[in-house]
């Protein structure tokens, strides 16, 4: 980077900047390359689609391979159809861009590279992962050496996918124990319906992971606490436990949940547009949230970074929704902490739990948290006429009760954003279906936009010590026109006297 | 059995002139609960015969068993005073009933905020002093903390019946014990000289010192004896009472007065202290414990003494112990001793008003403190918490300073935050019920008028430890109360079974209620952390969660010591650090803020709720500040009230109060995370020196300028030899001579440092003053207790925060071993960020 130089303007550096990327492969020879990025099986399943106009996804690292791979695809599907290629996308690259591939209204994608083979929810995608090498015997030999259980459940990196059912068998005949294996589907059509969900391990059962240490990897020891996680790594050679740091993991993102309790401004960050249940999920959350009395915001920045988020300073913790893989994200440089839905949903508990377990997919959250809505109504309804009987149980819910900060070790006072006035709470609380709550909450939020004291963005205002500038009109005599400074503020005329730009 | 009826007491309420609230005070095993016992058994709530061994105000299990009172209980009496002693009260009065406001407090120094807790709603002090062991640290310690909050203080001197049968002193020399002891008090008294409070030196003279046995229920003042000799001398009692303490001589051949210990004959006399007072209870002592039994009757019948028929086949102490109380009964000599010298509501609310309350002095709720006034508007400050007999419930114990509380009307409940005018931390509820506290027992009370102490029912949900009632809207909060102690030993916490965590939390919650200085929170990593003053106290406060509180089983780590990080120079050049965008420079250098500084801000003496043009004169005269500098005060951080500064030191910066509250919110993060090892900052000033800023409004937003000026004042440390302070105790050792060396052995290899060893005059005790690190101290006790023997008991409490010597920039150094364990524990990189991770090249 250009540290001594002084600024350019052009931005001609944007298209010149270099960015920090170690290509993951050497592929030289062309056979190989059709190996490794299954050059044939691709073709073969844009024809077998019959697709005219494909999308080609390629994350930084290998978007150098683009060009021959684009080249023999497109000697291989002929004309009449089209292939574009897309750039990195402004979020995980795991994840399919579909946004993007609209842009060139393509029909299919192709997605190169490791991805999270999340449900999408509008294009078939075909997966290439790269097929990377990986000694199955030597794998086998390892992983034996620590491992010690009766059965176990094998996962592992997408790029080791293609050799998974040889690993499997060697690990079943070193091991001589029951190994259950994955399906990973190479191509990806969309769907409402959730796909069948992973095979689950027996509470008590082990999971293998093949594959280098990585987000993936983190994400199965957090939803799989109750299981031990052997490892293994092809570029290291090196299998160990893993379930070591789990306990760990799982602590540290309990303290952000108990953050995320003493928040009562919520930012939803949307962190991807190519997983299928983004959208109900984003509309889960802000109901979920606007019936806690908490207000949101929701915020779409592309990829993360602290600057980005610092800039909406009233905004007390954030919601990423994103595809599993980079859903967790450690907050440390971050002014505010980011938690994922599951634990928004936990955090928004009136009682705390944390069991141990921990929910990345969105079907399953949705459908769990469905279930639990089915299951309410009975309760409030028992609720209501207790509260209705004893005065001293209606002091237990009271809403302006303050509650216990694990955070601070104090006690704090929540603000509810959105309560009911007390005649809009008589007249629609109490004979309505739960259904028709929502739209409630809808006509609360425009209520209490009015009123002042109740709005998130006034309240901030108000603790701001800055608030715009003065109109000073007539308070200060008019001064003399004087020389300003000149330039950009990255680097002004009289800053670097005796060097010239 | 009760001498008294609650529709007595309550009637008596309504007379703030015939109130005493008052606390019992003193180091550990001095004897208050003892003493105590002899005060409720005059009132009849226990029998006298088991006063001494019952320890009444121990309410609870583990109390008993370890023989030292960790909770305050407070209990109230009724007591009718002589009628002759009526004038001796220097201050208003309505009859010769009185209600006494008892609170016993804990000695040890780890429950020191129990003390602080009982004497802001009390106005007097009864402090204990063991005859042999002197003023000691903790007598010390409660007894500034007293004329702190304006208490009057009074002194019973306790165990004399230990210098009698133990150490079988002479009279003269016990005198001489006597006088050292007040002597030694009174300077403590005189350095707090404050005007509106008068002088609150004691003096036995003055009836305001009283001699006894906590044990035996034996106690006097010298109004006692004043009062049988007066009519043999002719004298009235009060110039008698002057005649028996001091230089004063009786020649009983002559039956004159003189102030010169001899005769015109050179022959020498006695002390009247020591003919008049000690001799007859010297001569009882000696005829009961020699078995005199033929000298025994005469002297009964001269003393006025008549024993029961069963109590006459007693014999040695048990004999002693009944002659001595019917001759001098403890209750009567102290409760009177309490009610003629120490002061009624009504008198002290006047003085304590300015020290007690926030707001202005002429508002309707400081005139009505003032005055004591029932009908004025209710200000009732809420001390503590105590838990009821049902789980998770709290009394919230406290006193009433003005108004009348009632269950019913709706009140302001405003906790500690509570700013007058907004609506943070206030609720508005009303009280379920008002209760009097009796020690283990409740009365229910209809309502409490203005100078009593209450126990109150169903607000406990609103308030966490402490904070302040009230009717009025315009009512300012009462003083916070500062602790002398501070929560510097943690210790996590996790439940044995993951589905207890819930309890685990609201046990949390509950400790943190019913303890005024325990703190529980979670940390980056998880873990919970309960924060107490000593291995004693967490082990009591773990107890109380295990077995109470949350009630589940838990596994605890080893104690940790919180540390602080600070600088120790200015930055020796000046830090920049650039934005993301790079169109925007801070300008930062970070220098030490002076320790005396440090400690106001600590102690609350200099607060960021000043007035900024007030705060700047205090800085300037007090602490050498510049009064520019001192008025461009942005903020202080952590958690907007610490002890780290951030000043604006720039000269002509456009834009610059734009980027004020991003500055700010800066400095609490940075604060909070310090550079080395992410423990809080202390005592660091950043001045902001200058700022270059883009034009555009969106390039110098928050997003930009929080994150660059945390790096700036990041880099600042890292240039400014930054290194940690660690929490040191203040030990002190009473010991004999012969457990000296084990005790110096102890402390050296546990880096501690004496620097003082005094012998107590007249005894063969030593004290022995040492400071020691925290995190050396556990398990001292032990250590201690092995190397002597058991002959020596260290106090550890609290004292100051010292720089660890060396840098955790050394490569290799112990600091920097300390740094690096301290990361890894908390999940961070093991070395510390390089400057260059956070200093910009312009």
């Amino acid at each position: 980077m250009a540290e001594n130089t002084t600024f350019s303007t052009s931005g001609a550096d944007a298209i010149s900047r270099t960015i920090d990327v170690q290509p993951e492969t050497t592929v030289t020879s062309p056979s190989e390359l059709g190996d490794f990025y299954e050059i044939e099986r691709t073709i073969a399943e844009i024809l077998a689609g019959d697709y005219k106009r494909v999308a080609l996804q390629f994350p930084d690292e290998l978007l150098h391979d683009s060009v021959p791979i684009y080249r023999r695809l497109k000697a291989g599907i002929g004309l009449g159809r089209e292939l574009y290629v897309l750039a990195d996308t402004s979020y995980g690259s795991c994840c399919v861009d579909e946004v993007a591939a609209q842009h060139v209204d393509a029909d299919a994608m192709v997605h190169y590279g490791h991805a999270c083979m999340s449900q999408t929810s509008r294009l078939p995608v075909i997966y290439v992962f790269g097929k990377k090498a990986i000694d199955v015997e030597d794998c086998a030999q390892r992983l034996a050496e620590v491992f010690e259980d009766s059965s176990a459940l094998l996962r592992y990196d997408v790029a080791y996918a293609h050799q998974a059912e040889s690993i499997a068998s060697a690990l079943r005949r070193t091991l001589n124990i029951p190994i259950t294996t994955s399906q990973i589907h190479l191509l990806s059509r969309p769907s409402q319906t959730p796909p069948a969900p992973d095979p689950e391990p027996e509470s008590n059962n082990s999971i293998i992971y093949i594959g280098p240490e990585s987000l993936a990897l983190t994400n199965l020891l957090l939803t799989h606490s109750m299981s031990s996680v052997y490892s293994y790594d092809p570029l290291t050679n090196l299998a160990r436990l893993e379930s070591a740091r789990t306990n760990r993991l799982l602590m540290r993102r309990y303290a952000t949940v108990q953050k995320a309790r003493d928040a009562d401004v919520f930012g939803i960050l949307v962190g991807t547009l190519g997983v299928a249940s983004y959208l109900p999920l984003i509309k889960h959350l802000r109901a979920i949230l606007s019936r806690a009395h908490k207000k949101s915001y929701t915020v779409s920045v592309g990829k993360l970074n602290p600057s980005k988020l610092a800039n909406f300073m009233e905004i007390e913790c954030f919601v990423l929704v994103a595809c599993p893989e980079n859903s967790v994200v450690e907050a440390r440089d971050f002014l505010r902490p980011i938690i994922t839905p599951y634990e928004l949903e936990v955090a928004l508990q009136a009682e705390q739990s944390w069991t141990g377990r921990y929910v990345l997919d969105f079907e399953r959250l949705l459908a769990e948290s469905a279930a639990a809505a089915d299951a309410v109504p009975p309760n409030s309804a028992s609720g209501e006429n207790k509260t209705g009987e004893n005065a001293e149980d209606e002091d237990e819910d009271d809403p302006d009760q303050p509650v216990f900060s694990l955070i601070t070790g104090k006690y704090r006072h929540a603000k509810r954003f959105g309560a009911p006035t007390p005649t809009l709470d008589s007249g629609s609380g109490k004979g309505k279906e739960p259904e028709s709550s929502s739209s409630d909450v809808i006509l609360r939020n425009q209520d209490t936009a009015l009123a002042l004291a109740d709005n998130a963005a006034a309240q901030f205002f108000q603790d701001r010590t800055f608030r715009g500038l003065e109109a000073r009109v007539g308070e200060d005599a008019p001064s003399v026109l004087e020389q300003g400074r000149s330039g950009i503020a990255r680097g002004y005329a009289d800053d670097h006297p005796g060097t010239t730009s | 059995m009760v001498n008294f009826t609650v529709d007595q007491i309550r009637e008596l309420m309504d007379r703030p002139t015939n109130i005493r609230n008052m606390s019992v005070i003193a180091h550990v095993d001095h004897g208050k609960s003892t003493l105590t016992d002899s005060l409720v058994s005059k009132a009849g709530i226990i029998a006298s015969a088991k006063a001494g061994d019952m320890r009444f105000t121990d309410t609870r299990d583990d109390e008993k068993e370890r023989g030292i009172t960790i909770k305050s209980t407070a209990i109230s009496m009724y007591f009718e005073v002589d009628k002759e002693d009526i004038p001796f009260i220097k201050q208003k009065t309505d009859g010769p009933e009185f209600l006494i406001n008892l609170i016993d407090s804990p000695g040890h120094v780890d429950f020191s905020s129990e003390v602080t807790a009982a004497l802001r709603v009390t106005d007097g002090a009864l402090v204990v002093v063991d005859c042999v062991e002197g003023v000691c640290v903790q007598t010390e310690t409660v007894l500034r903390q007293a004329l702190g909050e304006r208490i009057k203080p009074v002194i019973i001197i306790n165990k004399v019946d230990r210098a009698l049968l133990e150490l079988q002193v002479a009279k003269e020399d016990l005198y001489r014990s006597f006088s050292r002891t007040i002597e030694s008090v009174n300077v403590i008294i005189s350095t707090y000289h404050d005007e509106a409070l008068g002088d609150v030196q004691v003096y036995p003279e003055k009836g305001t010192v009283a001699f006894g046995s906590g044990l035996h229920g034996w106690g006097f003042t010298l109004l006692q004896f004043a009062t049988r000799y007066a009519k043999k001398f002719g004298v009235d009692k009060e110039k008698m009472m002057a005649k028996l303490w001091g230089d004063n001589f009786f020649n009983p051949a002559t039956r004159k007065w003189s102030t010169k210990p001899t005769d015109a004959d050179g022959k020498p006399l006695d002390r009247a202290f020591n003919s008049f007072v000690l001799d007859p209870i010297f001569k009882i002592f000696d005829a009961v414990m020699n078995y005199k039994k033929d000298a025994i009757a005469p002297m009964l019948e001269k003393l006025e003494v008549k024993l029961a028929p069963d109590e006459r086949d007693l014999e040695g102490k048990a004999l002693l112990k009944v002659i001595m109380r019917k001759f001098l009964p403890a209750g009567d000599a102290l409760l009177s001793m309490i009610v003629i010298h120490l002061p009624s509501p009504a008198t002290a609310q006047r003085y304590r008003v300015e020290t007690l309350y926030e707001g202005p002095m002429d508002d309707e709720s400081a005139i009505a403190i003032r005055d004591c006034d029932p009908k004025g508007p209710l200000v009732l400050y809420i001390s503590k918490m105590v838990p009821t007999s049902d789980k998770g419930r709290f009394y919230a114990f406290g006193r009433v300073f003005a108004g009348t509380v009632r269950s019913g009307p709706k009140i302001r409940i405003q906790g500690p935050n509570y700013i007058p005018g907004k609506k943070d931390d206030l609720f508005i509820k009303s009280i379920q019920r008002t209760v009097l506290m009796m020690g283990r027992y409740i009365e229910p009370l209809e309502d409490c008028p203005a100078g009593n102490i209450v126990g109150l029912v169903g607000i406990d949900q609103f308030l966490l430890k402490s904070g302040t009632l009230t009717t009025s809207e315009t009512a300012h909060n009462m003083k916070v109360m500062r602790f002398s102690v501070s929560p510097v030993v943690q210790i996590a916490v996790e439940v044995k079974n993951a589905a207890d965590l819930p309890k685990l939390v609201e046990g949390l919650k509950r400790l943190s209620k019913s303890d005024p200085c325990v703190q529980t929170w979670i940390n980056e990593n998880g873990e919970h952390i309960v924060a107490g003053a000593g291995e004693l106290h967490l082990e009591i406060c773990l107890k109380d969660l295990e077995e109470d509180h949350a009630g589940v089983p838990l596994r605890r780590s080893d104690p940790v010591v919180p540390y602080r990080e600070t600088v120790k120079a200015e930055s020796s050049i000046v830090a920049l650090s650039k934005s993301q965008n790079k169109h925007n420079r801070l300008y930062v250098k970070a220098l030490p803020l002076e320790e005396e500084l440090t400690k106001a801000i600590e102690d609350g003496k200099v607060s960021s709720r000043d007035d900024f043009k007030a705060r700047a004169r205090v800085l300037a005269d007090d602490y050498g500040w510049d009064v520019t500098d001192a008025r461009k005060i942005w903020a202080f951080g952590p958690d907007t009230t610490g002890p780290n500064l951030m000043v604006d030191a720039t000269k002509g910066v456009q834009y610059l109060n734009e980027i004020k509250d991003s500055c700010i919110a800066a400095l609490q993060w940075a604060s909070k995370e310090g550079v080395c090892c992410e423990e809080n900052m202390r005592g660091v000033r950043f001045n902001l020196l200058d700022v270059t800023l883009h034009t555009d409004a969106i390039h110098r937003g928050g997003g930009q300028i929080i994150p660059t000026c945390r790096r700036a004042c990041y880099a600042a440390c890292l240039l400014a030899q930054p290194t940690l302070q660690e929490p040191i105790y203040l030990v002190e050792i009473q010991c004999p001579e012969n457990a000296i060396g084990g005790i110096y052995s102890c402390l050296n290899v546990r880096r501690g440092q004496v620097f003082s060893e005094e012998q107590r005059p007249g005894t063969p005790m030593f004290t022995i003053k040492a400071y020691l690190p925290v995190n050396e101290s556990f398990g001292f006790n032990g250590a201690l207790r092995q190397a002597t023997s058991g002959q020596a008991f260290p106090q550890n409490v609290f004292d100051h925060w010292e720089i660890m010597p060396g840098s955790p920039l050394d490569k290799g150094s112990k600091l920097e071993e300390l740094v690096t364990k301290m990361r890894i524990r908390k999940g961070l990189k093991p070395e510390i960020p390089s400057l260059d991770t956070y200093y910009d090249k312009l």
